[in-house]
C-alpha cells in the first residue's frame, strides 16, 4: 500500500465518496431488465451440450509435477473448476489449492497472447510467421547451427512433450538438454540410489505406527502432497499414528506433528545416528547391524548429539524410544535435512533408521518400474543450470531455448545467470505469461495453458502401479494468436525430419498414435479409436508393473558425519532458511491472485514476503512484528519485515521463496523478496546441487516499520478475552504423552 | 340494432387483429393493456428478427419446451441451438422466401449466432431455476404448459416477439412461493415454495 502512495485510511475515503456510485455501476445488473443484455445460442453444438448445465472432463494438473489426475467442469465452453479424478491413484479424486487456482491461470489478465520480438530493448508485438521465420533463420539448417551451439532448458519434465523435445535435440544432434528445477529433489534421490538402488522408494504411510520425519513437508510440498496427505488420513485413523518431525523451522507437516524438535541446520544426520545409537542398546537391532555400523554409530552419544544438534539429550533417548515402542515405524528424510554441503550423507544417516528398525520392505518398498522409458519423468536438478551457466558464460550457444523454467529468477545473484544468457545471441521463451527470463529473451512465443492443450504426463512418485496421466484441453484457446507447446515442437523437428515426421499434422494426432501404440501393453483388445476415447475419458492409463526391488546398503565411511559442524562465521550468525510454500513453490505460480490472497498456513500473512525469527531472539534484538530487517548473506542483502514465529530455531531465520518478481504480470510484480537472490555460492558435495539451507545470513533493524498484513488476530492475546483455555508446552507435560 | 350490429363488428375485428396483427410488434407504451388481458411492464425489444412465438405456439401448436429445451434440465431455459430452427425451417418450403426465414438462413450461412436480446433479465444476484418449476407444474401437476410459462412469462403464445408482462420482482414471486401448491396430479398434499434467501440468492 506504502509504495503506492495510499494508506488505508484515505483508501476508505475513497472507498466512502466512490461508493455509493460503484454500487451502481460497478456490480453489474441489480433490476428486472428487457432488451439490455445479448444473449447468444449455440449455431451447432455439440448434443450433449446444454447450455446452464456442465460437462466434466477428466485431464492432468500441472501445476507441480505429482501429475493429479482431475475433473474439469466446464459449461457453456469454459472451464469453471477443476476437482481430482476419483480414478487417478495420484490425487484418488482430491486436489490441492494449487490444482484449484489453474483456472485462474488460464483466465490471467496477464497472459501473454501473441508472439514478441525483441527490438532494441523492448519486446513488441510480431506475427507467428515472423516468428517462426526468425526462428528458422537463427536455429534452422541455414543457420549453420550446430548442436553444440544449441541449449534447451526446460522444468521437470515427462511424457510425449519430453519425447518430441528429445526427438528434436536429436535431430540438431544436440545433448544440450538442461532439466533444471530450482527446488529439486536431486540430493534425496542421490542417497537414495546410493541406499535403497533407486531414485524413490515408494512410502507406505498408512503401514506406519510412527512417522518421524527429518524435514520432510509431505503434506505440504514435496513429491506428491495429495497423495501423501490422503495416506497420513489413513495412518491418523485409529489405532491413532504418531508423527515426529525434526527441523529447524516449522513446516506445515511440521505444524501437525505430535512432537516437532526444533534443530540447529545441517545437524539432522548427527541426530539419526545419535537416534541410532540409542536404538543399538536393543540386541535385536546390533544384531541386524554390520559392525562396522555399529562402531560408527557408538561415536554418537546423547552428550555429543545434544551439543552438535542443540536438541536436549533425553530428547535423542525419547525418540529412539518411541521408534523401540511403535513399530512399523518410517522415518524420512527431506528437504531441510538434505540442503547442505553433506546433505547426501545427511539422507543417509536418516535413512539407516530404516534399515535398523527393519523397515525396508515393510514401509519403504520399490515403485513400480515404468514400461516406457522415453516418457519417463526428468525430475531436474540445480547442477543442470550450473552446468549450462559455465557453458553459456563461455558463449558457447549460440541458440537457447527455455520452457517450463524460469532461471533468471530462480538462479542466485552469484551465477550471474542474467548477464550469462545475454552473451548468447538468440534466446527463445515459450511462456504463458512474461516472466524474467522472457523478459531477456530475443523471441517469447505465446503457448497454451494447460486446460487448454493436449499432453501427457508421468509422475516421479507413483502410489500404486505406472500412472500415465493424460491432460486434455477443457476449453478452446482462449486467445486466438496462442498455440500448442507440442505443435511448435512437432513444427521444429519436421524441420530437419520432415519424413520421418510427416504423419503427424499436429501435436494431437502424434499424441494419439504414442498413447494407442501402448494398447497391447494394457492388454486392451477393442479398436484404436475405442482405446483412444476411452483413455480421454477415464484421463489416465494405469499400467500394472513389477515393483523395483529395493535394498539398504550403508557404507560406514559414507556416514561419518563428524566434520559437518557448520562453519561459525561472526559476521553471519544466523543460518537463512528459504522455505518452500506449498502454494508458490519457486515462485512460478505467484501471478495467480488466489493463491496470494490465501494466507500461508503458518504465519497467516498474505501478499507479501516476510522474515520468520524467534521471539526470544527477536526480543534480544529488541525487533518487533513488522521492523524492516535488513538479512544480508554475503551476496546481497534483502529488506523484509519481521514476523515473530516460535516455530524455528532461534539461530535460524526464514525467508518463504516464491515472492520478490519484478515481471510476470500485476498480481506477482513487486510483491515482496526473492531469497534466491542471496543464496551462497554453497554446494552439496557429491552431488553439486546448491546447498539451499547452507547460506548464513547478518540481521539488522532498519529502523523503520509496517503492518505485518496477516489474517491471525493480535498475537497470543485472544482478544482480550480467555477464547481458547491455553497450557504451556512445558506445563503441560508433552514428553509423558508423546 | 345498429348500435348491437357495430358491437358485433368491432369484436370481430378485435378478435381477428388479436390473431393476425401482431400484437407486440408496434408494442404500447409500458403499462398498457394487452390484448390478452396483461400489462406491459417491460419496454418494446427489438430482436434481430422478429420471431413470431404465435404462429409457432399457438397457431402450430408446439410445446414450448420442444425449442426451449433446458427449462425442464436446468437453470435457463435455453435459447434454441441455432441448427434447431433449420431442421425444420430446411424442410417447409412455403415460407422459405418470407424475409425473416431469409434472415436466419442468412446466420446460418454465415454460421454466425442470433445475438438475441434478453426479454426476462433478472438481476445478476438472483439464481431463478426453470427446471424445478416446470417439473412441479408441468410434469407432476400435469397443467398445461401455456399456463406453466405463462405464470412468469405472460401468454408468449399470443405474442410475436416477446415482452416482459410480470413483475419479476422479489415481492411477486414470495407471493406465489407463500401460497400451497398441489404436490403433484394424484398427490393432494399441499406444501408452498422455499423462502429461504439461498434458494435464490447464492
Amino acid at each position: 500500500m506504502s509504495e503506492s502512495g495510499i494508506n488505508r485510511r484515505d483508501f476508505l475515503k475513497v472507498l466512502g465518496l466512490g461508493g455509493s456510485s460503484l454500487a451502481l455501476t460497478g456490480c453489474g445488473n441489480t433490476d428486472v431488465q428487457s432488451g439490455v443484455e445479448v444473449v447468444m445460442p449455440n449455431v451447432h453444438p455439440e448434443d450433449f451440450v446444454v447450455p446452464g448445465l456442465s460437462v466434466f472432463y477428466a485431464s492432468t494438473c500441472t501445476q507441480c509435477g505429482s501429475a493429479c489426475g482431475v475433473m474439469g467442469r466446464v459449461r457453456e465452453g469454459r472451464v469453471l473448476k477443476l476437482e481430482g479424478n476419483p480414478e487417478s491413484k495420484i490425487s484418488g479424486g482430491k486436489i490441492c489449492g494449487l490444482g484449484q487456482a489453474a483456472v485462474q491461470a488460464q483466465y490471467n489478465p496477464d497472459r501473454l497472447t501473441q508472439p514478441m520480438v525483441k527490438e532494441g530493448d523492448k519486446l513488441v508485438p510480431t506475427t507467428w510467421e515472423k516468428a517462426m521465420a526468425l526462428l528458422d533463420d537463427k536455429t534452422g539448417p541455414k543457420s549453420g547451427i550446430s548442436g553444440e551451439q544449441f541449449a534447451f532448458v526446460t522444468g521437470a519434465t515427462s511424457g510425449h512433450l519430453k519425447a518430441l523435445i528429445q526427438n528434436y535435440m536429436d535431430s540438431l544432434g544436440s545433448k544440450n538438454h538442461f532439466v533444471y528445477e530450482a527446488v529439486s529433489p536431486a540430493i534425496g534421490f542421490a542417497a537414495n540410489r546410493q541406499v535403497y538402488g533407486v531414485d524413490m522408494p515408494r512410502l507406505h504411510l498408512d503401514k506406519a505406527k510412527l512417522i518421524v520425519s527429518f524435514g520432510s513437508d509431505f503434506l505440504g510440498t514435496g513429491a506428491s502432497p495429495v497423495h501423501f496427505a490422503r495416506e497420513y488420513a489413513k495412518f491418523r485413523k485409529a489405532p491413532r499414528g504418531t508423527l515426529v518431525q525434526i527441523e529447524p523451522k516449522m513446516t506445515m507437516t511440521g505444524a501437525n506433528a505430535d512432537r516437532w524438535i526444533p534443530i540447529i541446520p545441517g545437524t539432522e544426520g548427527v541426530f539419526a545416528l545419535g537416534v541410532a545409537n540409542e536404538l543399538l542398546n536393543h540386541e535385536e537391532y546390533v544384531r541386524a547391524t554390520s559392525p562396522d555400523i555399529v562402531a560408527l554409530v557408538r561415536k554418537y552419544d546423547r552428550e555429543t548429539v545434544s551439543r552438535a544438534t542443540g536438541v536436549r539429550p533425553e530428547l535423542v533417548a525419547h525418540v529412539a524410544a518411541l521408534l523401540w515402542e511403535k513399530t512399523p515405524s518410517l522415518v524420512i528424510s527431506g528437504a531441510s535435512a538434505e540442503g547442505h554441503v553433506h546433505g547426501v550423507q545427511n539422507a543417509m544417516a536418516i535413512q539407516l533408521l530404516n534399515k535398523i528398525l527393519g523397515n525396508v520392505g515393510k514401509t519403504v518398498d520399490g515403485q513400480a518400474q515404468s514400461p516406457f522409458p522415453q516418457i519417463a519423468p526428468s525430475a531436474g536438478s540445480f547442477a543442470a543450470l550450473k552446468a549450462m551457466n559455465d557453458e553459456m558464460g563461455g558463449g558457447k550457444f549460440k541458440a537457447v531455448f527455455i520452457h517450463g523454467a524460469n532461471p533468471v529468477f530462480t538462479a542466485p545473484s552469484f551465477m550471474g545467470f542474467r548477464e550469462n544468457l545475454r552473451k548468447a545471441p538468440f534466446k527463445v521463451a515459450f511462456v504463458d505469461a512474461i516472466d524474467e527470463t522472457a523478459q531477456e529473451c530475443d523471441l517469447v512465443l505465446p503457448i497454451l495453458t494447460a486446460v487448454e492443450d493436449f499432453g501427457s504426463h508421468v509422475a516421479w512418485y507413483q502410489p500404486e502401479g505406472v500412472e500415465v496421466s493424460i491432460q486434455q484441453p477443457l476449453m478452446e484457446k482462449l486467445h486466438a494468436d496462442t498455440r500448442s507447446m507440442g505443435d511448435i515442437m512437432l513444427d521444429l523437428v519436421k524441420v530437419r525430419r520432415a519424413e520421418e515426421y510427416k504423419a503427424w499434422p499436429d501435436f494431437f494426432s502424434y499424441l494419439k498414435t504414442a498413447v494407442v501404440a501402448v494398447k497391447p501393453v494394457v492388454k486392451y483388445t477393442d479398436t484404436d479409436e475405442h482405446f483412444w476415447y476411452d483413455v480421454l475419458s477415464h484421463g489416465l492409463i494405469q499400467v500394472d508393473a513389477p515393483q523395483q526391488e529395493v535394498g539398504a546398503n550403508f557404507a560406514a565411511a559414507a556416514l561419518d558425519l563428524s566434520s559437518s559442524a557448520p562453519v561459525q562465521d561472526p559476521k553471519f550468525p544466523f543460518y537463512l532458511i528459504p522455505s518452500e510454500r506449498h502454494n508458490f513453490r519457486d515462485g512460478r505460480h505467484a501471478n495467480l491472485g488466489w493463491l496470494q490472497e490465501s494466507p500461508d498456513p503458518l504465519t497467516t500473512v498474505v501478499w507479501d514476503s516476510w522474515a520468520e525469527i524467534h521471539p526470544k531472539t527477536a526480543a534480544s534484538m529488541g525487533i518487533s512484528e513488522g521492523d524492516y530487517l535488513e538479512i544480508a548473506s554475503q551476496n546481497g542483502m534483502l529488506k523484509v519485515k519481521a514476523y515473530l514465529f516460535p516455530g524455528i530455531h532461534p539461530d535460524a531465520i526464514s525467508i518463504p521463496l516464491g515472492q520478490g518478481h519484478e515481471a510476470l504480470g500485476r498480481f506477482a510484480q513487486g510483491v515482496g523478496v526473492n531469497p534466491f537472490r542471496i543464496l551462497d555460492p554453497v554446494f552439496e558435495k557429491s552431488t553439486g546441487e546448491i546447498a539451499m539451507y547452507g547460506t548464513r545470513v547478518s540481521v539488522r533493524k532498519t529502523g523503520s516499520k509496517e503492518t505485518v498484513v496477516k489474517d491471525e488476530g493480535p498475537y497470543n492475546t485472544q482478544l482480550g478475552r480467555k477464547l481458547v483455555v491455553t497450557l504451556p508446552a512445558d506445563v503441560a507435560q508433552l514428553s509423558k504423552e508423546i | 340494432m345498429i348500435h348491437r350490429l357495430l358491437a358485433v363488428l368491432s369484436l370481430a375485428f378485435l378478435c381477428g387483429s388479436a390473431v393476425n396483427a401482431e400484437p407486440f410488434v408496434q408494442g404500447g407504451p409500458i403499462g398498457s393493456q394487452t390484448s390478452d388481458g396483461y400489462n406491459a411492464l417491460g419496454p418494446v425489444v427489438q430482436q434481430p428478427i422478429d420471431f413470431p412465438h404465435y404462429r409457432h405456439a399457438k397457431d402450430m401448436g408446439i410445446n414450448c419446451m420442444y425449442c426451449h429445451t433446458g427449462a425442464r434440465r436446468g437453470y435457463v431455459s435455453v435459447i434454441p441451438r441455432e441448427d434447431k430452427c433449420i431442421g425444420c425451417h430446411q424442410n417447409i418450403e412455403s415460407v422459405k422466401d418470407k424475409p425473416r426465414i431469409k434472415k436466419l438462413f442468412e446466420y446460418w450461412d454465415k454460421k454466425e449466432p442470433i445475438p438475441w436480446k434478453k426479454v426476462n433479465d433478472l438481476p445478476d444476484f438472483v439464481r431463478f431455476n426453470h427446471e424445478r418449476h416446470i417439473q412441479r407444474f408441468y410434469f407432476r401437476q400435469d397443467r398445461p404448459v401455456r399456463e406453466v410459462c405463462g405464470y412468469c412469462h405472460g401468454d408468449v403464445a399470443n405474442m410475436t416477439v416477446d415482452r416482459r408482462v410480470k413483475s419479476l420482482s422479489m415481492g411477486w414471486c414470495v407471493s406465489c412461493h407463500e401460497k400451497d401448491h398441489k404436490e403433484s396430479v394424484t398427490n393432494m398434499k399441499t406444501s408452498h415454495g422455499p423462502n429461504e434467501c439461498w434458494q435464490c440468492h447464492k
